[in-house]
């Protein structure tokens, strides 16, 4: 997979502080993304919203002239893009608010750019992947949308299992995923018992996925914790 | 009401010992009263005595001197009636002259049953004759006349038994209605005083015999009912105050760990610098926990922060919080090991999640922090009796038993009011402790198996 074409993404950062605005955008300069507006009140992100049209904005709760609460809400109302909330408010029931506006993820100041950077990529990769569905393994692609790996000129199909298994780990691609995040991805909230059915479908994924399923270079076992997808360009 | 019935109990018990007490004591005190009374009381012996040692010589009757002497000792007079002529034939010589020499059988019947002349008189049987003594006037009350009936003197002593019942049944019942209106006033009295402790507020009714301290029983729960008003408003005000500091500290420190961070990774840079900006970037780092443990500590310790449980699997919880570490990447001068056994899938506890991952993050961060130059982690989640343990160990520097024995047994500095510089440690245990706490488990803090610290969180188990 090419990830570049998300660094294209128009972003639109608001902050009422020039100094954090600033620095996030060298952040984001730096990991290659080009197009980022900035503002500093709720008034000139909508009106930057309408004639930019941002694909993905980052949000302070807290604005001179409305909260980000508000924003949300408002940018909602018309646009469909992602939003991450990166506020000092850290409380749980702002967190709750803040998803429950429909955020995509809520981050609390002070951050490490590179945690930062993590979470943008991981937001931009899962509400963009229509655009670029074929996700590049060291040893195949994997076409999530048709639910299929295709190895060596061959399509072969995932089951429901492997491909909601398959998406979990793609999503965290490069990172552990626990076996209890995984069996959650495939049998929903608070499985137990499932560990030796997910060893099971591993197995099987391996099959498909690996050139060698002995020895796995894409799929890989962290003893004890979970698994790690290693997608290339990551 | 326990309390009130133990009262109702303890006055019956007492009122009736003391009835008991006082019927003994007055028996005693008759039966003394009645024996000291005794040399008086025995006129009809003395007759009788005369009678028997009255004897008749050739001139005529003669009484012994020392009897003589006793009756006149006691201003006693004595005559002696002749059976056959009625008349007196003998008499001691202080007999007043207004007693009859001669006497009828009505006279005689007359002076048995009562006087002769206002003189109580008491007969004794001799051979020929009557003896009669006469006691100076008011010496004794003679009563000859009751007599019973048969069947009253058989049954006395149920009798008796019957009325002293009765007797201690009215007094009980009388004890009880004069008591009611005391116990009904002490009742609410005693609820109210019950209450005091607990953080409702108190009114007692203003009536009755103890008005006055039901007055001050409500006054007492209004001046404490201010006070944890103004204890909770300060408490509250300063979990704000370190929320708002926490909050505007958080966007300078931003900027601060953003842009060293960056001049961490800025290859252009010398090696020197870079090194600075390291460091600047890990205690801004040191800082931004410091924040978050303040502010979550004081929310806890004010009971501000709410704990929501919920079933989960604990493994699964500790297994999220090491994943979250090693993702992170944040140095790799320590190396989490994961020590669960493999057989152990899930250990279910109700927990409010987001705190459990908060402890076990700080117990990791704790190694890290205190052992800078690098260490193995190692984490575990076991099942003890009844309860789910995890346990955080590392093989650095430790600490000695006189720390150990701080750390498990003397309060934080934030929850201590005296001499503070002696309990300088870091939050992060402080909020394990309470967190650990919140959820009804404990925390065990000591020497690793490993070589360094290791500490122990118990909670308690779910089926």
């Amino acid at each position: 997979m090419n990830p570049d074409y998300l660094k294209q993404k128009r972003i639109l950062l608001v902050d009422d502080e020039q100094e954090l605005l600033d620095m996030v955008v060298s952040i984001l300069q730096k990991d290659g993304f080009q197009n980022i507006k900035t503002a500093k009140t709720a008034a000139k992100a909508i009106a930057i919203s309408e004639t930019y049209q941002p694909e993905f904005a980052i949000l302070d709760v807290m604005l001179p002239d409305d909260t980000g609460f508000n924003l949300i809400k408002r940018l909602k109302s018309t646009f469909d893009y992602p939003v991450l909330f990166l506020t000092a408010r850290g409380e749980d029931d702002d967190k709750f608010r803040g998803f429950g506006l429909g955020a995509d993820d809520y981050m609390v100041k002070p951050f490490l750019p590179k945690e930062l950077l993590f979470r943008i990529n991981a937001i931009l990769r899962r509400s963009y992947k229509d655009e670029n569905p074929l996700v590049k393994l060291p040893g195949c692609e994997i076409d999530f949308d048709r639910a299929e790996v295709i190895k060596n000129g061959k399509h072969i199909s995932l089951t429901a299992k492997e491909h909601n298994i398959l998406a979990a780990l793609y999503r965290n691609a490069g990172r552990i995923v626990t076996i209890d995040a995984l069996c959650e991805a495939a049998w929903g909230d608070n499985p137990f018992g499932y560990e030796n059915s997910l060893m099971a479908h591993i197995r099987r994924i391996r099959e498909k996925i690996e050139a060698n399923p002995s020895s796995p270079v894409a799929l890989i076992t962290i003893k004890g914790l979970g698994y790690k997808l290693m997608v290339e360009g990551k | 009401m326990k309390s009130v019935l133990k009262l109702i109990r303890r006055f019956v018990g007492i009122m009736l010992l003391s009835s008991a007490l006082l019927i003994i004591l007055n028996f005693i005190l008759l039966f003394l009263y009645t024996v000291s009374q005794l040399p008086n009381s025995q006129p009809w012996q003395t007759a009788q005595e005369v009678a028997d040692n009255l004897f008749q010589n050739d001139n005529g009757y003669v009484l012994p001197e020392d009897i003589t002497f006793e009756l006149k000792k006691n201003d006693t007079w004595a005559i002696f009636i002749d059976n056959a002529t009625m008349r007196v034939v003998w008499r001691t010589d202080n007999l007043p002259e207004t007693v009859p020499m001669s006497y009828s059988i009505s006279d005689i019947a007359h002076l048995t049953r009562g006087y002769i002349d206002g003189y109580p008189t008491f007969t004794g049987e001799a051979e020929n004759g009557l003896v009669v003594l006469g006691y100076p006037k008011d010496s004794f009350w003679k009563h000859m006349w009751p007599s019973w009936d048969y069947s009253l003197i058989a049954n006395l002593p149920k009798t008796i038994l019957s009325v002293l019942v009765i007797n201690i049944a009215l007094i009980f019942i009388i004890y009880i209605i004069a008591n009611s209106r005391l116990l009904k006033s002490v009742k609410p009295i005693v609820g109210g005083i019950q209450s005091l402790p607990t953080e409702e507020t108190i009114h007692i009714k203003e009536k009755g015999l103890l008005s006055e301290l039901a007055q001050n029983i409500n006054k007492t729960s209004e001046i404490l009912q201010s006070q944890r008003k103004q204890l909770r408003k300060r408490e509250t005000a300063r979990a704000n105050w370190i929320a708002g500091v926490s909050h505007d500290i958080r966007t300078p420190l931003s900027m601060v760990m953003g842009y060293a961070s960056q001049l961490e990774s800025d290859n252009g840079l010398s090696e020197d610098d870079r090194k600075k900006a390291a460091v600047i970037v890990k205690q801004s780092r040191r800082m931004r926990n410091l924040i978050n443990d303040l502010n979550l500590a004081s929310k806890l310790e004010y009971n501000m922060q709410p704990i929501n449980p919920a079933r989960q699997n604990l493994v699964a919880v500790v297994r999220q919080v090491v994943v979250d570490f090693i993702n992170m990447d944040i140095d790799d001068k320590h190396p989490i090991a994961w020590e669960t056994d493999e057989a152990l899938t899930v250990c279910l506890a109700d927990i409010d999640k987001d705190l459990i991952k908060r402890a076990v993050s700080n117990l990791i961060q704790n190694c890290m922090n205190h052992n800078e130059q690098g260490c193995h982690i190692f984490v575990r989640v076991t099942t003890g009796e009844n309860n789910c343990l995890i346990i955080v160990d590392d093989d650095g520097a430790g600490a000695t038993d006189e720390q150990i024995e701080r750390l498990n047994h003397s309060p934080h500095y934030m929850l201590c009011d005296e001499n503070t510089s002696m309990q300088r440690h870091g939050l992060g245990l402080l909020i394990v402790k309470q967190i650990v706490a919140a959820h009804g488990g404990t925390t065990g803090i000591g020497h690793s198996s490993y070589g360094g610290f290791s500490v122990k969180l118990a909670l308690p188990m779910q089926e």
